[in-house]
């Protein structure tokens, strides 16, 4: 998949827009940011676009070029005797990916359901790593952001405080009142937990 | 479909043109840098292969002029002639000819090579000091050469690999497209997708047939290692080859072209006796090793069969209870084939004194994990004092496999039908709770029978799979499979169909989950897991 180049998007911040606006899932090639927003006189600084989604109560978001596509989720298939946070694999477009509850990963308490949400619908993002793609589950329709860079603080205090190990953290953004949570996704299965998968 | 014999001498003929081009295009390079050794030495090459290939075939006139050539060409590697004009000429010459009879081999009127032509050759050659003997002038017929190109084409197996690859994915889709047109009931589509069915179906076969190679290609090796090894050993041995002309798929011969080089050897250093001991035990001098190949439905089988001095049960009984692999009051009565199996646990026949006495060397597991990692079964007879025989089942093609389809707890899977032995249905009261297993008597033979749901979806802590209780309606359906010799009755919920599947590998970092060989996608799109015998009885096994 081509990788769209970013920079000359130069949105604001609060200009954040849904992923999916319709139930059919995107199509090969259609990038979330081709969403026709009148686009703003570019700026100097360099912006990064962002998939941003829940996990819990917390805002997290992917880097877009580490995001192949997003789609509603299609039926899962459970794959026994593999780790709680492997959902199971998926066909996707003739792929057939693994499909990763994040929530369950990082140990996160799961939201309550919100009001006028269907349950059953669920959005998948198809996440193309260096060594393996997975799709990751979330229950709100992801959102668009573009972003400064600036706005990213790499090294928050309470990472070096906190004893989060394998640091799938790359930053922190303060986005208005939000958090938002910035993941590497290529770190985000360590290989220990690859390790794990074989079942022993 | 041509004969076999015809496909030979087509792929004789386009590999011997070959040579020849490159041999004229050799000789007028040798000609401007006679001093170059390595063109010297390439023509040698090329020379001695048409050599062998033509004498192989049965050409007995292109094999000789080769000779001839090569000959002349090792008097001047040498330095005992020189590569001066008038021997150019010759040489130049008898390639032409060797060109003439490689074109005309087909041809109804037989081609002779020219007697004043090979007269010349003889003279240059033997004549070394004497150039008094003049050479004869020869009369040229190939002054204007017809260009053709070849009739065959090399092709990187990975190419080949990629068009397997498409093929599989074309032939998940056919099923969809299928199952689809069944469900919408459209005409039109039900005439379109049947003739794509028979399209696919003629391409797949078309693709594995293009992949397919000689065993022979591999087993002609093994005379001159054979020779090697036991000469080392100073042993003397007959080896006999059979089947050389089964054909089987290129990677599957690749993968295990090391674990057949590693049973030949353990066959000679291990299995064979010295002359000596031979003559004690009232056995001929020379050992013999019988390698062979047949079909055997859809698969290959290849067996190794030895008759040396075979493997003692009883010692590798008493080291698989050293080795903790099994209670001392287990082994006394565990089935030989059983025993045998132990002989394939990962660093089992390391140990010094089994090596020993059992006669099998370092490795073994290694071996029986290459074929598993193709699907293929790995199986071991042996008597003691008699020999030993290997046996490989290996599949045709790796791409698509015959599989038996089932369900369990909703989901469904898959396993190949290499791996499985018989399909029953038995009464719940034929199935009796021994120990922490169930047990069932399947024609005289007890098997142990295991509940899949409680395999695989079990709590790990609570796991029990000795409870009949646990088992869903009254008719069981049991899936035997085998795998080291061992069966296992594998009861799953429902039963569907046979059916040729694709097999997927899963991609990364689902590929290290090895209770998965894969995943194939049936024709209503849905996922279906397929099993990895060896895994499901190792992880069994861990489990009780």
């Amino acid at each position: 998949m081509a990788k769209q180049k970013t920079e000359e998007t130069a949105a604001t911040p609060k200009e954040s827009t849904p992923v999916i606006d319709t139930p059919a899932p995107l199509q090969n090639g259609a990038k979330p940011n081709d969403q026709g927003k009148p686009q703003e006189p570019a700026v100097k600084e360099e912006n990064v676009h962002l998939i941003v989604f829940k996990l819990g109560e917390e805002h997290y978001a992917i880097k877009i070029e580490q995001v192949k596509e997003v789609t509603i989720t299609p039926s899962i298939t459970r794959m026994p005797r593999t780790p709680d946070f492997v959902q199971g694999v998926a066909n996707i477009r003739g792929d057939i990916i693994a499909i990763v509850d994040l929530e369950k990963r990082f140990g996160i308490r799961p939201a309550p359901v919100t009001e006028g949400l269907n349950p059953n619908v669920t959005y998948t993002l198809v996440i193309e790593a260096k060594e393996y793609s997975i799709g990751i589950v979330v229950k709100e329709v992801p959102q668009s952001l573009n972003l400064a860079m600036s706005k990213i603080d790499k090294t928050p205090s309470f990472l070096q405080d906190t004893n989060i190990k394998d640091n799938y953290i790359e930053g922190i953004a303060k986005v208005d009142s939000k958090l938002i949570i910035v993941l590497d996704m290529f770190r985000i299965l360590s290989s220990d937990e690859i390790k794990q998968l074989t079942g022993k | 479909m041509k004969s076999r014999e015809q496909e030979y001498k087509e792929i004789f003929i386009a590999e011997a043109l070959e040579y020849f081009d490159s041999l004229n295009r050799h000789i007028s390079e040798l000609e401007k840098q006679p001093q170059d050794d390595r063109i010297l030495a390439e023509i040698f090459r090329l020379l001695h292969n048409l050599k062998a290939n033509a004498k192989a075939i049965g050409y007995l006139q292109i094999s000789d002029v080769s000779h001839k050539l090569e000959t002349a060409f090792s008097l001047i590697r040498n330095k005992e002639l020189s590569f001066s004009d008038e021997v150019v000429t010759v040489l130049f010459d008898g390639i032409d000819m060797l060109g003439e009879l490689i074109t005309n081999v087909d041809s109804p009127i037989p081609v002779e090579p020219d007697p004043v032509l090979l007269r010349n050759l003889d003279i240059i050659v033997d004549s070394l000091s004497d150039s008094t003997i003049e050479l004869a002038k020869v009369q040229k017929y190939t002054t204007t050469k017809n260009l053709s190109l070849s009739d065959l084409i090399y092709i990187q197996i990975k190419k080949l690999d990629h068009m397997l690859n498409l093929v599989g994915e074309l032939i998940i889709d056919r099923d969809r497209i299928i199952s689809l047109s069944r469900e919408l009931n459209n005409d039109d589509l039900k005439v379109v997708s049947s003739h794509l069915y028979r399209i696919t179906e003629e391409l797949q076969y078309s693709v594995m047939d293009a992949r397919l190679v000689n065993i022979g290609t591999l087993f002609n090796k093994f005379p001159r290692i054979v020779r090697d090894i036991a000469s080392a050993e100073r042993k003397d041995i007959n080896l006999e080859i059979q089947g050389q002309d089964i054909q089987i798929d290129r990677n599957i011969l690749q993968i295990i072209t090391d674990s057949l080089l590693h049973l030949v050897r353990n066959a000679i250093t291990h299995g064979i006796e010295m002359p000596e001991q031979r003559e004690k035990a009232k056995k001929s001098r020379a050992g013999s090793i019988l390698l062979s190949a047949r079909n055997d439905r859809d698969n290959v089988v290849i067996k190794l069969k030895d008759d040396g001095r075979g493997i003692d049960l009883k010692k590798v009984k008493k080291t698989a209870v050293k080795n903790k692999l099994v209670a001392a009051d287990v082994a006394e009565d565990l089935p030989d084939s059983e025993v045998l199996s132990f002989l394939f646990e990962p660093g089992f026949s390391t140990a010094d004194e089994v090596t020993e006495y059992s006669g099998r060397g370092v490795g073994l597991d290694v071996v029986k994990n290459a074929i598993d990692s193709i699907g293929g079964r790995l199986q071991v007879d042996s008597k003691l004092g008699v020999g030993t025989t290997f046996t490989m089942q290996l599949p045709t093609s790796i791409a698509v496999k015959g599989a038996l389809l089932f369900e369990v707890d909703t989901i469904f899977y898959a396993i190949p039908l290499l791996h499985t032995e018989q399909v029953i249905a038995l009464d719940k009261d034929e199935l009796h709770e021994v120990g922490d297993v169930m047990v069932a008597d399947l024609k005289g033979e007890t098997v142990t029978v295991v509940y899949l749901h409680e395999l695989l979806n079990a709590d790990e802590a609570t796991i029990n799979f000795g409870d009949k209780t646990r088992l869903k309606g009254q008719v069981q359906n049991i899936v035997v499979v085998s795998y080291n010799n061992r069966k296992l009755g594998l009861i799953v919920d429902k039963l569907y169909r046979q059916q040729d599947i694709v097999v997927k590998p899963l991609s990364k970092p689902l590929d290290k989950v090895d209770l998965y060989g894969g995943v194939t996608l049936l024709g209503s799109g849905k996922v279906c897991l397929v099993l990895d015998v060896p895994a499901i009885t190792r992880y069994f096994i861990q489990k009780r």
